[in-house]
């Protein structure tokens, strides 16, 4: 059953190379019109965490659905374990040992911890015919100790936290005994302190001899914990580096890379600092104003003013409130306290009343809230402001309006969109946020709520958001950013206030965050350790 | 998502007009079975005719299903609808009104009760927050129930001698008298088989007219866009900026509207109303004919026209089968054959 070319690469290999558990060898992916991949030759080797880098459009989700059965190759081929292979479909995959941890989590909501993670391959007893509920619960709790989770098998998929919903989801890829994991993008939905436990299990994933892929827009998290990175451009694999035997990423030539050089191989040119320049607020008469306000049990006391011209940041862990609060003031959520926009006490009953005060929110859930994904460009770009194009009192909508709108703003923020009237589902991340945020500029806003504007968005295009955003803020516009991103909001915001268990916990003024340690005291306040006290104990 | 294009691209031709194709092909087989008697305009008028009511209630229907809707209690709307305005109708005359007066407000009060069904069924998705399907199956068995309990289960006969048949069985004719050779006039136009002018019947128009204006209202129109928005997606519309519920409420409101108005034509048709009889399954039909034209069930994408098609293509499976003489017993198994392959045909490449 073994092929001989298998048994060399088992035995025979020196003992410090890896075996390699999975291969691509020159796969080229033709889309009508577009090369997608364009002969990349790869390998995931066991007990290595293998990052795939490159920008939106690069080909890392063309050569995911390559590696997990989703998509034939045009041409090239696949080995695993050295014997060439052919996944047909994702099920191929699957029981080759190759599992894809998605973006978007897989779980049945109504079904619980441990029905989920034994999902398709239950435990049966008499005569198979009935699932063995007590060998399903050994098994699912034998796997997420193994992950270092203690999670209550009982409890339905449907109310786990995202972090605690993707250890089932891996949980779930071990069940099926898979050697080759594919994560894609796994931390993009998770704040600081889930993120970094999801990594310590990418680590401890790795050291059980599995061969991790590991994709994500966060370069930080791959020099940390990347063996290899493989960086593609324009569906060609550019660049490998690799961890040298003192523990440094390094390039073919040995030299050292960090996050700049490898954004830089992606882009294929220098990136200058992707933030701009920060400017100050041109008025002290505040544009939006919260007193003691809200998000009813979700978040309270809250008190904060914006002022034109200025970027207010707020920090805070996944389920601090950031989200619920910026939906109470849009009228989204029940709310307590008050809010004024321009010095006018307001209480929006829902966005389209904030909307036409002035008040604009961007949804940090894209797919789901932010756009209609079905939907063209151009009915998702001028839905909020539909009504500047509404004629005979909304019996006609001018659709040669429309499309000049949209062809504006395609200029503007430089979005890569060819056909505005396809579904927006075909563009990158990145050019879909672009829309999403001009959707509501077109709207005219005094004040500006946006929830993670750079999230599942790559480094080019994060720079042109950035840009936006300030030269908004410039012409006047009050803007509040809610982010997970820690650089990010250091980098773009003039202030910062952090949020932790519904209440603001504190701000950073515009010298703290000039400050060396900023970041650290942001992750402080965030996750509830006292600024002085702890200071020693935690050195 | 495989590497064999060309199937790939019949289905994405079958996807948008497999139903044009159904339809050219039943058209083709009608021809072929009845040669030039099927061409016949009478016949042709006939079909019309009679899917004329069942046709405005699937434009309808278009509108809710693309908000991602249901409604289940056509059928009852209409006899309901029908039964109280005729009812009226008729206790005016006896009131001694004049005949016209009580026609026109006996009419309006159908129309009306449509409507004001209508809205009930909207309010209850809306602001009870009740699933469509189950609200409006309360409305299948509530509103019919009312229509008969009004009637006592039996029929409502009009008191009506001349004006409220009109809008039923009146129309344009479409011939004219050329001469008059003596007692026997001449006609030049179209003509019936008993040699008298054919007439386009108001029904027949007015089901062409409220298809034209809502495939605007769908394809051209703000409320339009928002009914496909909140059909896609009802939360992201919602953070768009729209107010959901009233879109919502709007599409069953104008539901009901059109199902008064079929109450309408219907009763006008038959001058009464049966209430056991009228109306029923109309629900299913109107159903069928949407899902055939193309329209998604799930919402946020819809066609008029291929609704259109839709109730043709059901009209003429019907007339071909009448007339091969085959069993009306087994014209449902048809039917039913014909809308679950138009489901198959179009159901697209989902991943």
């Amino acid at each position: 059953m073994e092929h001989p070319l298998s048994a060399i690469s088992d035995h025979g290999s020196a003992p410090g190379i890896p075996r390699v558990l999975l291969g691509a060898e020159r796969v080229t992916v033709d889309y009508p019109g577009v090369r997608a991949l364009d002969g990349v030759s790869i390998d995931f080797r066991a007990g290595e965490i293998h990052a795939i880098v490159g920008e939106n459009g690069a080909g890392k989700s063309t050569l995911m659905k390559v590696l997990c059965g989703a998509l034939r190759p045009t041409a090239g081929s696949l080995r695993r374990d050295g014997r060439p292979t052919v996944f047909n479909k994702p099920a191929d995959a699957m029981r080759a040992g190759i599992a894809m941890v998605h973006q978007e989590l897989h779980l049945v909501p109504t079904l619980d911890v441990a029905e989920n993670v034994c999902l398709g391959r239950e435990p049966t007893r008499l005569f198979a015919v009935a699932v063995d509920r007590v060998r399903q619960r050994a098994r699912a709790r034998e796997l997420l100790t193994m992950l270092g989770s203690d999670l209550d098998l009982s409890r339905a998929a449907g109310t786990l936290s995202i972090a605690d919903a993707q250890f089932v989801e891996i949980a779930k890829c071990l069940a099926s005994n898979a050697r080759v994991l594919i994560f894609d993008e796994p931390t993009a939905v998770l704040g600081e302190r889930e993120a970094a436990r999801l990594l310590a299990l990418l680590r401890r994933l790795r050291d059980e001899g599995r061969a991790i892929l590991f994709i994500s827009h966060h370069l930080d998290e791959i020099v940390e914990v990347a063996d290899r990175v493989s960086v593609l451009r324009d569906g060609k694999l550019v660049q490998t580096f690799a961890r040298s035997l003192d523990g440094l990423l390094c390039d073919a030539a040995g030299v050292g890379v960090n996050e700049s050089r490898i954004a830089t191989a992606m882009v294929g040119r220098e990136l200058g600092s992707i933030y701009p320049a920060k400017g100050s607020a041109l008025s002290t008469e505040p544009m939006l104003e919260l007193v003691g306000f809200g998000a009813r049990g979700r978040s309270r006391a809250i008190s904060l003013a914006v002022m034109p011209g200025e970027i207010v940041g707020i920090a805070g862990l996944v389920g601090s409130g950031r989200t619920e609060t910026a939906e109470a003031i849009i009228g989204l959520r029940p709310r307590e306290g008050s809010v004024r926009v321009a010095g006018r006490e307001v209480a929006f009953a829902n966005p389209r009343a904030a909307m036409l005060a002035g008040v604009a929110y961007v949804s940090e859930d894209r797919k789901g809230r932010g756009l209609h994904t079905s939907l063209s460009s151009i009915i998702n770009m001028t839905l909020p402001s539909l009504d500047t194009h509404a004629r005979l009192a909304g019996l006609r909508i001018d659709s040669a309006g429309e499309r000049a709108v949209t062809a504006r703003w395609i200029g503007e923020f430089a979005i890569r969109c060819a056909r505005p009237a396809l579904p927006i589902s075909s563009l990158s991340g990145g050019n879909q946020q672009k829309f999403a945020l001009a959707r509501w500029l077109e709207t005219a806003p005094k004040v500006l709520i946006i929830d993670e504007p750079t999230r599942g968005v790559d480094v080019g295009a994060k720079g042109e958001i950035y840009r936006i955003i300030a030269q908004l803020a410039s012409k006047g516009l009050a803007c509040v950013v809610v982010s997970s991103d820690l650089p990010e909001l250091i980098g773009l915001a003039h202030r910062v206030a952090v949020m932790r268990e519904g209440r603001m916990v504190g701000e950073l003024s515009r010298e703290k965050l000039a400050a060396k340690d900023c970041e650290e005291r942001i992750v402080r306040l965030a996750s509830g350790l006292s600024e002085v006290t702890q200071e020693g104990a935690a050195a | 998502m495989n590497a064999t294009h060309g199937s790939h691209s019949v289905q994405r031709f079958l996807e948008k007009w497999g139903v044009v194709v159904a339809f050219v092909l039943l058209f083709a087989a009608s021809f072929w079975k009845q040669g030039f008697d099927f061409l016949n305009a009478e016949n042709f008028r006939a079909m019309l005719n009679s899917n004329s009511a069942v046709g405005i209630l699937a434009v309808g229907m278009t509108l809710v299903i693309v908000s991602g809707g249901i409604d289940l209690s056509v059928g009852s709307i209409v006899v309901l609808a029908a039964a109280l305005g005729t009812t009226t109708m008729n206790a005016l005359i006896g009131a001694e009104y004049s005949e016209l007066n009580a026609v026109l407000i006996g009419g309006g009060v159908t129309v009306l009760g449509g409507l004001a069904a209508g809205c009930i069924n909207g309010s209850l998705i809306v602001f009870g927050r009740i699933a469509p399907f189950i609200a409006t199956l309360g409305g299948l068995a509530a509103f019919r129930s009312i229509a008969l309990a009004i009637a006592e289960a039996g029929e409502i006969r009009s008191q009506s001698s001349s004006y409220f048949a009109v809008l039923g069985r009146g129309g344009i004719p479409l011939a004219f008298e050329s001469a008059n050779a003596g007692e026997t006039p001449v006609y030049s136009g179209l003509l019936n088989s008993a040699g008298k002018p054919l007439t386009l019947t108001y029904s027949i128009l007015i089901f062409i007219a409220i298809a034209i204006m809502a495939q605007w209202l769908l394809s051209a129109s703000r409320f339009g866009r928002h009914l496909v928005a909140v059909g896609a997606n009802e939360t992201a519309a919602r953070y768009a900026g729209i107010a959901v519920g009233w879109v919502r409420l709007r599409a069953y409101a104008i539901m009901g509207l059109l199902a008064g108005l079929t109450g309408l034509m219907q009763s006008s048709r038959m001058n009464s109303v049966s209430t056991s009889g009228l109306g029923v399954s109309n629900e299913l039909d109107a159903i069928a004919a949407v899902v055939i034209g193309g329209t998604s069930l799930r919402g946020g994408f819809g066609r008029v026209w291929g609704t259109v098609i839709g109730v043709l293509i059901l009209g003429m499976i019907t007339n071909i089968l009448t007339i091969s003489g085959v069993s009306p017993y087994w014209q449902g198994a048809v039917k039913g054959a014909v809308i679950v392959l138009a489901v198959l045909v179009q159901r697209g490449s989902r991943e």
